[in-house]
């Protein structure tokens, strides 16, 4: 269980982190929402304990021991190879457990044919793999990921992500992302900060509730002027507007009153329809309307 | 793999190591040999000017070598030590290391002493050629006056990484940890100024090689040897406090 309260981190006068509580189930993996500059890796920071809090408190659940870190873009001594970064991560955090390990570590990161290589000559992506290697060879209790697939190719954000995945269940997972899909793919919760401050912290079920089914395409291949003055006006219609010809977006305020009642009136206009289209909100939609 | 064989890597695999001990021994070659010739190597550029040179002496031949290695192997230590010591110079591996040791002195230690010890190495090798090329070229030096030079020679080194980790720890870049560093052994000698200061200063023993060679007598050094040992000792727990202290 990973617990703040009340956290903020303040750079002279101005908060970096304002006040924030978090809590985050043992076992799920957590993502840290927010645009660059949110504060989501000043709070991984004060939970690794590479910067202090100016006030609040924090509980990792576990031993400081039992706790690993992976920066954003990983990096390591350029004439180590990848199985000593490896060996160098597993003696300081498990130096008792089997050498196999190494191994396991390097094969599940897709970098057992590199293992003898010196890491000078990786790419990003291999580093950012070899990173999260190092980091889960301890099998530490909680991981502290920040953006462990910024900036990485499609592949590369795949293997990344899958090895995230994998960890659900055997350890407690909180990483930042400004990348929306790869917190809605991976994560069990979300916390969305901007300017310091958590929006909204809770499961991306919650989060999305309420907002799929408010909004309906409609597409029509022609009459689009009556459609709209046609919605407009209805009680259980928010607003219906034609961002281009052929197109309605009519937003809702009654989803079962719209599930009833729009196909009828659409019927009653004698417009040749070509679909009506429920648009569900994703994470992307959501979060810009908590943050803008 | 553990933080004593990453520091032994970092001196040999990026040939660090083997730089440092080049350095000394190219002036453990070079400065009795230029001892011993100074007079035939500057009549060669005195268009028939006839130069006139006392006998060299073992103590200018180790002092040649002492002197060059007090100013340009000793800026070659501090720039591979600062590369060693100035622990945020690259974030991410910072960050790696500091999650993962229980304290700063867990980090701090195999850095320092394996900068400094190969110092002291290559200090040594370069004094020991020196010392064959002296006695081969001139005359054999004192060897309890040599078992002294080193003593003192490699306490000022120790004394010159202390400075670095120190520098290091509180800076976050390796060239300003450098200049730090510079600028301290530097402003150090000014206060040798007045005379009741000096012995007691850490470069008081910058100059023993010339004066122990000449029938100087260690006792001399005591002061300045154990006041460097202290401040040594000083820098390094600033380090460790400075280290452990500072957010990344």
């Amino acid at each position: 269980m990973i617990q703040t309260v009340g956290l903020s981190k303040k750079y002279g006068s101005k908060f970096a982190v304002n006040d924030v509580s978090i809590n985050v189930a043992p076992g799920s993996v957590y993502g840290l929402v927010g645009p660059n500059g949110a504060g989501k890796t000043t709070i991984l920071g004060i939970l690794a304990g590479l910067r202090e809090a100016t006030s609040g408190s924090f509980d990792l659940g576990v031993p400081a021991s039992r706790v690993a870190v992976l920066p954003d873009t990983p990096q390591f001594e350029p004439w180590l190879t990848a199985r000593e970064v490896i060996q160098l991560g597993k003696q300081l955090t498990a130096p008792d457990s089997p050498l196999d390990r190494i191994d396991e570590v390097l094969s599940d990161a897709g970098l057992a044919d590199v293992a003898e290589q010196r890491v000078g000559g990786f790419s990003r992506g291999m580093l950012q793999r070899l990173g999260l290697a190092a980091t889960v060879v301890g099998d530490p209790e909680v991981l502290l990921l920040d953006e462990p697939s910024s900036a990485l190719d499609p592949s590369g954000r795949r293997d990344v992500l899958d090895l995230v995945g994998q960890l659900r269940g055997k350890a407690t997972v909180m990483f930042s992302s400004h990348i929306l899909g790869d917190v809605q793919e991976v994560c069990d919760a979300v916390g969305i900060v901007q300017d310091g401050r958590l929006l909204y912290e809770g499961s991306i079920e919650g989060l999305l509730v309420g907002k799929a089914g408010l909004t309906y395409q409609v597409r029509v291949r022609s009459g689009t002027e009556a459609v709209v003055s046609g919605l407009s006006g209805l009680s259980w219609v928010e607003s219906a507007q034609s961002p281009s010809p052929g197109l309605v977006r009519v937003i809702v305020t009654d989803p079962a009153a719209a599930e009833t009642a729009l196909v009828p009136m659409l019927a009653t206009m004698d417009v040749p329809v070509i679909s009506i289209t429920p648009q569900t909100a994703d994470l992307e939609d959501v979060f810009l309307e908590l943050t803008t | 793999m553990n933080l004593w064989k990453l520091e032994w890597l970092r001196m040999t695999r990026s040939s660090k190591g083997i730089a440092l001990v080049g350095v000394f021994v190219f002036f453990g070659i070079i400065g009795p040999l230029s001892a011993a010739y100074i007079g035939e190597i500057l009549e060669q550029f005195g268009g028939g000017i006839e130069i006139t040179f006392p006998e060299p002496t073992a103590a200018d031949g180790i002092t040649q070598y002492v002197g060059n290695v007090q100013q340009i192997g000793l800026l070659v230590l501090v720039m591979i030590a600062a590369g060693a010591l100035t622990m945020e110079s690259r974030y991410e591996m910072a960050v790696f290391l500091r999650t993962r040791v229980r304290n700063a002195r867990q980090l701090l230690a195999p850095r320092f002493v394996v900068v400094a010890a190969f110092g002291v190495v290559a200090y040594a090798v370069g004094l020991l050629v020196a010392w064959y090329e002296t006695a081969v070229l001139i005359e054999s030096p004192d060897v309890g006056a040599m078992a002294a030079i080193f003593a003192l020679g490699a306490t000022y080194l120790i004394f010159a990484v202390a400075v670095v980790a120190f520098a290091g720890t509180h800076l976050k870049k390796v060239l300003p940890s450098v200049m730090l560093t510079l600028g301290i052994l530097l402003i150090v000698p000014i206060f040798g100024l007045f005379p009741p200061v000096a012995e007691w200063l850490p470069s008081h023993l910058l100059g023993s090689s010339n004066d122990l060679l000449r029938g100087g007598e260690v006792a001399d050094y005591w002061r300045s040897f154990v006041v460097t040992v202290g401040m040594t000792f000083v820098l390094l727990a600033a380090s460790v406090r400075g280290l452990g202290r500072r957010e990344l």
